[in-house]
């Protein structure tokens, strides 16, 4: 049954039907897998080396919990990713330790759930919930009142979570005893933790009148029990980051010991179960911070002095506990250096070292100090090292991790691990870079793709000359005829052209020659901006990164600030003449925070600045067009396609502002309307504007609002669906009956959706006068909106949860609802929808028909396909909480599906029957490497799919290839996907399977055939002649 | 040297005056009555203009076996269906327009004189088959119709419709 099923199925959607074959797996799609900047606010979930013992370092983990919410590793020697795990949103990792060969993380607030990890191929080994997440503690930081310790000879794990629940778990994430805090309505917070074989040390702070108390307490590590509690007499001002444990667990004879910062002065107390010993103080000099290195099981931290220098302070067995074994001048910011910042690595033999990494504004180099204490027979070692980290392409070092390799006495090779402000992780050996991600690319606000130029033909000539010499010239040019001919016939009987299928990136990638695209367009340059300052140019036919620029912060740089992208305009095509360029919308906001609107003109092709204000290298010069706030930036179409901007004021500011723009603006602003959200929040209205010219300062047009639109006082705009412009081939839909439905096509329409109290809205708008075309209400889940729609053309595709049920027959469900507008009541009505003005009464003669189906899995991003001219049928391209980028056919979501069997007109319209369910068919997945095999016993082709998960996808981008069945697919989140579809099949490009050599052979074979027969043929006719 | 026979050279003066046979009457020399001659002329008119008529409602005859195999051939698009169709419309035009050859051999009189062949000679039978042709037409029209090649619906017209630009223009 199962075959004639399939024949069945398949001969129902053979017509729309795209797999991806094996072949075509790579080829025509690329997947980059990225794991997320790294969080290095909290040396709890920043970047550590860990190596496994007996291995090079090459060989290494660099682990790291991201602001993406991944935990991730990366192999050392090449960078690539060892395993990842994505947690949930609302599961935030608040701490990571690696013990022995695990992993173990919390997450979630107060360290809800506990989940351990083999260390080399990041398989789950156990996940438990220790706390409801309702329940949990919320700190700030958040990894606060968390912790991991553990003891070198077993494998358990003494958890603390919600500042006062300390558990001991075994491997399997099972408890084996729960100490909770007795005094937990008490000021205590328990924040640290020190594990010896019999006794676990809670280190925690109480609050008292002007600073905190220390507060310890002891707990076996067999039952559980508290042994003492005792409050330490002290008075820690800056909270749990003045506080040090120290656990020398190499040398037994130390006991474990807390330091911490009062006063100026360093003060420590040694832990013995009975928590009866007298706190210690370093004497003479005045520290401003103590620094924890990640060496605590060493028992080496770092204070710095207040001037300027800083210490490295290691457990000893002296009366004051602590010694200084090293003094690293020049810590502090200076003219000369930035400030450094202190980290710790011990190499394979489990020796300690202290790094110490700066950027040297006189040498303009990253440099790099490393303390080795036990090395050159334990008097200790200082080697330091300059790196030619480049700060105009990766913006400031904001952390290290470092693993120092052993390679003899007095000889050290420093990994150093760097996660600068713009999002990139590299690995530095030394002076030499080793590797680099852009893990920025995980913050990608905007994104466009943009047309590249033709390759250009060699024999150009420029210049003027002569007569005489252009005969001389193209003399000497055909020389080289024959062997034009020679390579044109050999081209045209055995070459092979490019077809659909085919990659799209150059074979021989030239950096000298120009980019260019390829036969069929495939190849553009996604211009990308994430709010980490910097935008990249993606090429995509392979997903290199072809350039990349820093957005330089103006006369914020003194102060810092950041500037977050806003929208991407394509300024100039390639149709238009010239290099294609976009101008990046952007708002400053510095530290001090004043916020400006900056423009960043970008060539696209090379990421140089066209406005030729900054060098190349160096950091892009922005353009302060407004300073202050922008409500809204659009994008004047037409020969002089102009930036509008609107400023707090509502007053307009024009990119570029030449005469030519400005008189473009001029004229057309009689009709131009623009709807705004304005209103602040909570309370945003969404009203449309039209521009008086002359109205503001300077001159300046200003935007007047002319309708608002009539939501409910408690309705929040949540987001503005806008309609793409592009291409309609056909004004309306012809039915069964040949008669016409006319497209509802009002350029002003846009949707907008709501979040009111209990419901959710959709609206779909008319821009102009703000009437309602359409409008659903759609239960809210759990008082929250979760919508995702797109709009093209006249059709509207909305999915939603739907929690609601009533009555027999009704289940909650993912909704996905497919509306198509249609002019007048009935079909052959016609309004000339797409040329009517706005004001006409006839303007709202529209119907809708409307068709609700049920999707088995939640999306994250929906948009529809986009071609050259719009001929091609338009397939949904969703992003689904599965990791997965499916397409879904027009013909299965059209809202004309008859309910009952289709008569025959509807067969006429390829309808078929209405059926609420839409299978989740994997042969529309996109993202899947598939593997085609044929069944010999039935003929079909059976996908066998491997999943490959494009995780957390934000938003899908598409965009026309020059083959107009075909649409460019880039979807961007954490991942970054891309692929090209063909919704209606290449129906505009030879098969793959045409044989050519056939073609060819036929053609020659007759061709001697008539050779041949001709003379024949004549000599019969002439005799034929000569008998009549 | 010419292969053909050449009777005219041969000498018949020696058979020519030989009595005729017993029981044999020249009709040369039987006398006629012109009465009978005239009915006989008068009949062949008759029977021209019954052929004529004839003639005129053939296409209306065989209206009946088209339309069955019409009905036979299907309302798909096929080579079967499209020759037939093809035949039903051009078939009336081939007609009307070799109307007068096709009447002169039944016009009353000579058929050879140049009156046969005007339009006003049998001018009601031809009106008869102008009708009957025209029913053909209408029946491969029809068929037409049926099969959805005659551009009636808006639909036909769709991709010849263009819209302007708006009046007003939106910014998103």
């Amino acid at each position: 049954m199962r075959w004639l099923a399939s024949i069945i199925l398949s001969s129902l959607w053979a017509t729309s039907v795209f797999a991806l074959h094996e072949a075509e797996a790579g080829v025509v799609d690329w997947h980059k897998a990225l794991i997320g900047v790294p969080q290095v606010d909290s040396i709890s979930t920043a970047p550590t080396f860990e190596m496994r013992p007996g291995r090079p370092p090459t060989e290494g983990l660099l682990l790291t919990a991201t602001g993406s919410n991944v935990l991730a590793a990366l192999h050392a020697g090449n960078g690539s990713v060892a395993w990842r795990y994505i947690y949930e949103p609302a599961d935030n990792i608040v701490y990571y330790q690696r013990h022995q060969e695990v992993v173990t993380s919390l997450s979630g607030p107060g360290g809800a759930t506990l989940r351990t990890f083999d260390f080399t191929t990041g398989h789950l080994l156990s996940e438990k919930r220790l706390h409801h997440p309702q329940t949990g503690l919320l700190l700030e930081p958040n990894d606060l009142g968390v912790s991991i310790a553990s003891t070198p000879d077993t494998p358990d794990l003494f958890i603390l979570t919600s500042a006062h629940i300390l558990r001991r778990v075994d491997r399997s994430g099972k408890t084996k005893w729960t100490w909770t805090s007795p005094d937990q309505t008490s000021l205590v917070v328990y924040t640290k933790l020190i594990a010896t074989d019999s006794t676990i040390y809670v280190v925690g702070l109480a609050k008292s009148f002007s600073s905190y108390t220390l507060h310890i307490a002891a707990v076996s590590t067999t039952t559980g029990e508290l042994l003492s509690s005792a409050h330490i007499p002290s008075s820690i001002g800056g909270g749990s980051s003045d506080i040090i444990t120290l656990a020398a667990q190499t040398d037994q004879s130390l006991p474990p010991r807390v330091a911490w910062l009062e006063g100026g002065s360093i003060h420590s107390i040694p832990l013995v179960p009975q928590l009866n010993e007298k706190p210690a103080s370093s004497k003479g000099a005045t520290y401003e911070k103590i620094i924890d290195v990640g060496l605590h099981k060493k028992g080496y931290f770092v204070a710095l002095q207040s001037d300027g220098s800083s210490r490295v302070f290691r457990q000893d067995v002296e009366k004051s506990g602590l010694k200084v074994t090293w003094e690293f001048a020049d810590s502090a910011k200076s003219d000369r250096n930035t400030e450094s910042f202190y980290i710790g690595g011990v190499d394979k033999d489990d020796r300690p070292y202290v790094g110490r990494v700066f950027w040297s504004l006189s040498l303009m180099k990253g440099s790099a100090h490393v303390y080795a204490p036990k090395l050159a027979d334990g008097k200790g070692l200082v080697s330091g090292f300059t790196f030619s980290f480049d700060t105009n392409t990766h913006g400031i070092i904001s952390h290290a991790a470092l693993h120092p390799a052993y390679v003899k006495d007095l000889d050290v090779l420093p990994y150093l691990a760097l996660t600068t402000s713009t999002g990139a992780v590299q690995m530095w050996q030394g002076d030499r870079l080793q590797w680099s991600r852009e893990e920025g690319l995980t913050r990608i606000q905007v994104a466009e793709m943009v047309e590249l130029p033709e390759p250009q033909s060699t024999a150009s000539h420029t210049g003027e000359e002569s007569f005489v010499e252009r005969l001389a010239r193209q003399l000497q040019d055909t020389r080289d005829f024959p062997q034009y001919l020679v390579h044109f016939v050999k081209r045209f009987t055995t070459g092979s052209y490019a077809s659909a299928s085919s990659r799209a990136a150059p074979i021989d990638p030239d950096a000298s020659t120009p980019l260019s695209r390829d036969p069929f367009g495939f190849r553009k340059v996604i211009v990308a901006t994430t709010d980490l300052g910097k935008v990249y140019g993606i090429d995509s036919s392979n997903g290199e990164i072809l350039w990349s620029r820093v957005f330089g912060l103006g006369w914020a740089a003194q102060i810092g600030g950041q500037v977050i992208p806003v929208k991407l305009f394509v300024t100039r095509t390639v149709p238009d003449g010239g290099e294609p360029q976009v101008v990046v919308v952007t708002q400053r906001r510095a530290e001090n925070s004043l916020v400006d609107t900056v423009l960043f003109h970008i060539d696209a092709l090379t990421g140089e600045d066209a406005m030729g204000a900054s060098l190349p290298g160096d950091v892009l010069q922005g353009h302060d067009i407004i300073s202050g706030p922008l409500i809204s930036a659009h994008l004047l179409p037409g020969d002089h396609k102009t930036v509008v901007l609107l400023d707090e004021f509502r007053q307009v500011y024009l990119y570029p502002n030449d005469p030519s723009n400005v008189k473009a603006f001029t004229k057309a602003v009689p009709k131009l309307n623009v709807p705004l959200r304005t209103g602040t929040a909570g309370q945003r209205q969404l009203t449309g504007h039209q521009f008086a010219l002359g109205a503001g300062i300077e001159n300046r047009a200003q935007a007047y609002s002319t309708w608002a639109a009539s939501f409910a006082p408690s309705e929040e705009i949540l987001s503005i669906v806008p309609r793409p412009d592009g291409p309609v081939a056909s004004l309306g839909k012809v039915i069964g009956s040949r008669a016409t439905l006319y497209k509802y096509l009002n350029p002003h329409m846009f949707a907008v959706l709501t979040s009111a109290p209990k419901a959710c809205n959709i609206y779909v708008v008319d821009g102009a006068k703000g009437s309602i075309i359409y409008h659903a209400l759609l239960p809210a889940a759990h008082g929250t909106c979760d919508i995702h729609a797109t709009f093209v053309e006249n059709w509207l595709v909305y999915v939603y949860w739907d929690e609601e049920y009533q009555g027999v027959g009704q289940a909650k469900g993912r909704r996905v609802v497919s509306v198509e507008l249609y002019e007048g009541n009935a079909p052959d009505e016609k309004i000339k929808s797409s040329e009517l003005s706005s004001y006409s009464n006839k303007s709202l003669e529209v119907t809708a028909y409307a068709k609700s189906f049920v999707l088995s899995h939640g999306i994250t991003a929906i948009t529809a396909t986009s071609t050259k001219y719009g001929i091609t049928s338009k397939d949904i391209i969703v992003a689904n909480d599965n990791g997965q980028i499916q397409s879904f056919p027009r013909t299965m979501l059209n809202p004309r599906r008859p309910k009952n069997k289709p008569t025959t007109e509807e067969q006429e319209e390829w309808l078929f029957q209405y059926d609420p369910i839409i299978p989740d068919d994997t042969r529309r997945v996109l993202s899947h490497n598939y593997q085609a095999s044929l069944c010999p016993l039935i003929g079909f082709v059976h996908a066998l799919s491997s999943p490959l998960q494009v995780a957390n996808v934000k938003q899908i981008v598409t965009s026309p290839a020059l083959l107009e069945s075909t649409s460019l697919v880039f979807a961007y989140g954490l991942d970054l996907f891309f692929t090209r579809v063909a919704p209606s099949s290449t129906f505009d490009v030879l098969s793959e399977n045409f044989n050519k050599v056939q073609l060819v052979f036929t053609i020659v074979g007759l061709a001697v055939a008539i050779m041949f027969t001709k003379p024949m043929v004549r000599k019969k006719r002439l005799r034929e002649r000569w008998y009549q | 040297m010419s292969l053909s026979l050449d009777y005219a050279s041969l000498d018949h003066s020696k058979w020519r005056n030989l009595p005729p046979p017993l029981g044999f009457a020249s009709l040369s020399s039987s006398k006629t009555p012109s009465k009978s001659a005239a009915a006989a002329t008068e009949s062949y008119e008759a029977l021209k203009e019954k052929r004529a008529w004839d003639f005129a409602i053939a296409p209306a005859k065989s209206l009946p076996m088209q339309g069955f195999m019409l009905y036979m051939s299907g309302g798909g698009v096929q080579i079967f269906s499209m020759g037939i169709v093809a035949m039903l419309l051009l078939t009336p035009f081939k007609n009307l327009a070799a109307i007068n050859p096709a009447f002169a051999q039944f016009a009353p009189g000579s058929t050879t004189s140049s009156k046969a062949s005007s339009l006003t000679t049998l001018a009601l039978p031809k009106l008869v088959y102008l009708a009957c042709n025209v029913a053909t037409l209408a029946l491969g029209l029809w068929k037409c119709r049926a099969m959805g090649l005659l551009p009636t619906g808006t639909g036909d017209w769709l991709a010849f419709e263009s819209r302007g630009p708006a009046p007003e223009m939106s910014l998103f």
